[in-house]
């Protein structure tokens, strides 16, 4: 049995203007020692997955349904106190913005300790050290005095070190990392994506990576969930999803991002802008912008199916194999021309 | 070959600490650009990497004259504009112009795109009312926009959109160079490529020149002609594109290549990639001599912490300030923790 398996997630947010549909029918699952990547654009639903899963959205204004089972438990029907208790302790998230999402006006020590005796009873001192213990092992210096500073006299790349260390507090089977480095330099995000990966081989935990760094999913998920306007568009091994993508969307997304190591006489673009979750548009949502529509596609909304010959890589999308497959490879020979 | 457009020679800006509230005393400086020198060729596109607070934007700024800088001048079409009042200033700025990082900031939130677009024109004098809104329409169409959406809001456009108005005002008096600070970092990829897109095909519709300033080292490869990297405020190394992605000299550069991830699970995960420790000095107090040295695997006890390492030459316009620089590339990481003996340079021969 998987970690977590999500089945046919939807979350909708009443706002004035009418109903915005922040996801709409998403599954996959997670299994133990595994990452899943989830890729896409600023506003296709990926964080909002996330934050359903750990029951983190406003309850007033917001429509669920489908399931989240994490160890056979599902979590949308979980109460909030039973929600407390799994949360920071069987399951924890790791923020985008290690500038906000700590305390300013407590020191990262108190804030460890909290979090270690929410879930456990043990005495301060005993808290304290578990807190200096993890600051050690996310390669924080001098933890010990280290702990007493206030988050203002860490640098970024240090912020979202104590994050990890916090999320990490109880040995979470289950890290959720929401854009864990977009906020840092190069050197930096090497350093915590290092940091991460080794941890993951240490304590066996699950992790989902949420990012729009293709880079970052490349190298360090085993399978990448492509999302587009709060549906999956593509869903796949990292391998497949890289070697045979088939999903314009996708292509889209690997044609216009530059290259290091390939020079690209043009970079090729997505025409045009996300469309709106208040109006989607018919049929399939990116028929306004893909360059292969046909009528069909602006009449019927794709399912997400599994390719004939590949029972584990699903996608949405029309379009005919042998196109498809042709495509991939142009798109392949131009973007990686050094790799083949 | 074409003329320098503008010359940058030894270029420094220090920010004074203060103490007191009276009897105001500097207590020391922040040397944010410390020694920068380098020149751009008309039609060239320059770009600038280093990690945040490497002085990059402060540079930017700099050039344009928003700051006054603390020595050293810079050249612009010929005239030396580092001491120009700011009257004798003025028509110089119609020459160059800056595109900044974040279209939600950039924007006067009260003014309608047409007014955003055609203040350069209003300030400059150029043309009749009439004349600014057709010229103004004409600008929003070459950056693809609608020229219909003339009267609106910058909140009634995306990201993408907003950042392409900021492209528009940019080109509105046909300026020479552009300076653009992290101009794509804000928006999401398939954004990222229509604006880069973008400011190719102006480039080559308009002859422009620009300087590039951006931390994610796949962009600048992909729209720069030279690569100029800095950290704690200095060039550490500076040379054609190409030289720099596949000859990269400077350990620095060495290491910030290597922590890109690459778009490909094979290759990206048989990358090995030089993890710098630590984080980027204070530039209050920054490190002897070669300021690199405390983060640098390649340093080497007394020389690297008591010479500063001048820009050596490597051939071709490739300068590198290092006493120790990279053999080949890439390198493995016990390679690259190891100087070969013989190095350095018996004589240096910096460059003047």
């Amino acid at each position: 049995m998987a970690l977590l398996e999500v089945n046919d997630l939807k979350t909708y947010f009443q706002t004035d203007d009418g109903i915005v549909k922040a996801v709409d029918g998403v599954s996959f699952s997670v299994e133990k020692g595994k990452t899943l990547g989830i890729v896409g654009e600023s506003g296709s639903g990926k964080s909002v997955t996330c934050l359903t899963i750990m029951g983190l959205n406003d309850r007033k204004n917001t429509i669920t349904s489908g399931e989240a089972l994490f160890n056979g438990e599902n979590l949308l029907t979980a109460g909030s106190r039973r929600l407390r208790e799994i949360r920071g302790n069987d399951m924890a998230m790791i923020f985008q913005d290690p500038m906000t999402s700590l305390n300013p006006v407590h020191s990262i020590g108190t804030q460890l300790i909290e979090a270690v005796q929410l879930h456990r009873d043990v005495s301060k001192k005993g808290a304290r050290a578990r807190a200096v213990e993890l600051l050690k092992a996310v390669g924080i210096p001098r933890a010990e005095r280290r702990a007493d500073d206030y988050p203002h006299q860490f640098s970024g790349g240090m912020r979202q070190r104590v994050m990890i260390a916090m999320a990490l507090v109880n040995d979470p089977d289950l890290l959720i990392a929401d854009e864990p480095t977009t906020a840092l330099d190069v050197t930096t995000q090497a350093q915590i994506m290092l940091l991460l990966t080794n941890l993951q081989e240490e304590f066996g935990s699950a992790i989902i990576v949420i990012t729009h760094d293709l880079g970052v999913v490349a190298e360090s998920a085993d399978d990448v969930l492509v999302m587009y306007a709060a549906e999956v568009a593509e869903q796949a091994p990292v391998e497949k999803l890289f070697r045979r993508p088939f999903h314009p969307y996708t292509w889209g997304l690997l044609g216009s991002l530059p290259r290091l190591d390939t020079d690209l006489e043009r970079l090729v673009q997505i025409p045009g802008q996300p469309p709106s979750l208040l109006r989607p548009p018919n049929g399939c949502r990116f028929h306004p912008r893909c360059p292969y529509v046909m009528d069909k596609c602006k009449q019927i909304d794709p399912p997400l199916v599994p390719i004939s010959d590949d029972p584990a890589h699903l996608q949405a999308c029309h379009l005919d194999e042998t196109t498809k497959d042709r495509e991939a490879a142009k798109l392949l020979e131009t973007t990686m021309a050094q790799a083949i | 070959m074409a003329e320098d457009l503008l010359v940058v020679d030894d270029v420094k800006k220090h920010f004074p600490v203060t103490r007191g509230i009276i009897f105001q005393k500097q207590v020391g400086a922040v040397k944010a650009v410390d020694g920068v020198s380098f020149s751009v060729k008309s039609g060239e596109t320059l770009g600038i990497v280093g990690e945040s607070g490497c002085g990059k934007s402060t540079l930017a700024r700099c050039i344009m004259r928003l700051f006054d800088i603390t020595d050293g001048t810079i050249v612009f079409d010929g005239r030396d504009i580092t001491k120009l009042s700011r009257t004798n200033m003025r028509p110089i700025r119609r020459e160059m112009m800056m595109i900044f990082q974040d279209p939600y900031a950039s924007l006067n939130p009260r003014k309608r795109v047409g007014q955003i677009v055609g203040e350069a024109l209003e300030v400059n004098k150029v043309g009749t009312a009439s004349e600014t809104k057709r010229r103004v329409q004409e600008l929003l169409e070459v950056v693809g926009l609608n020229p219909e959406h003339y009267n609106r809001f910058p909140h009634e456009f995306s990201g993408g959109q907003r950042q392409r108005i900021g492209v528009a005002r940019a080109l509105a008096i046909n300026p020479k160079l552009i300076v653009c600070d992290e101009p794509v970092s804000a928006l999401d990829v398939s954004v990222q490529a229509q604006i880069l897109n973008l400011l190719e095909d102006l480039q080559q519709d308009f002859g422009l020149t620009y300087i590039f300033i951006a931390h994610d080292l796949n962009v600048v490869r992909h729209i720069s002609d030279r690569v100029l990297v800095m950290y704690l405020g200095k060039v550490v190394e500076l040379a054609p594109k190409l030289e720099l992605y596949e000859q990269p000299k400077h350990p620095y550069t060495g290491a910030l290549l290597s922590a890109v991830p690459i778009a490909d699970p094979e290759r990206g995960r048989a990358r090995q990639p030089i993890v710098l420790e630590g984080d980027v000095p204070s530039p209050l107090n920054p490190p002897s001599a070669c300021n690199f040295h405390p983060r640098c695997p390649r340093f080497q006890a007394g020389h690297c912490d008591v010479v500063d390492p001048p820009l050596y030459p490597f051939g071709d316009g490739h300068i590198a300030a290092c006493h120790y620089p990279l053999e080949r590339w890439p390198l493995a990481a016990d390679e690259f923790r190891k100087p070969a003996a013989g190095h350095p340079p018996a004589e240096p021969t910096p460059v003047s």
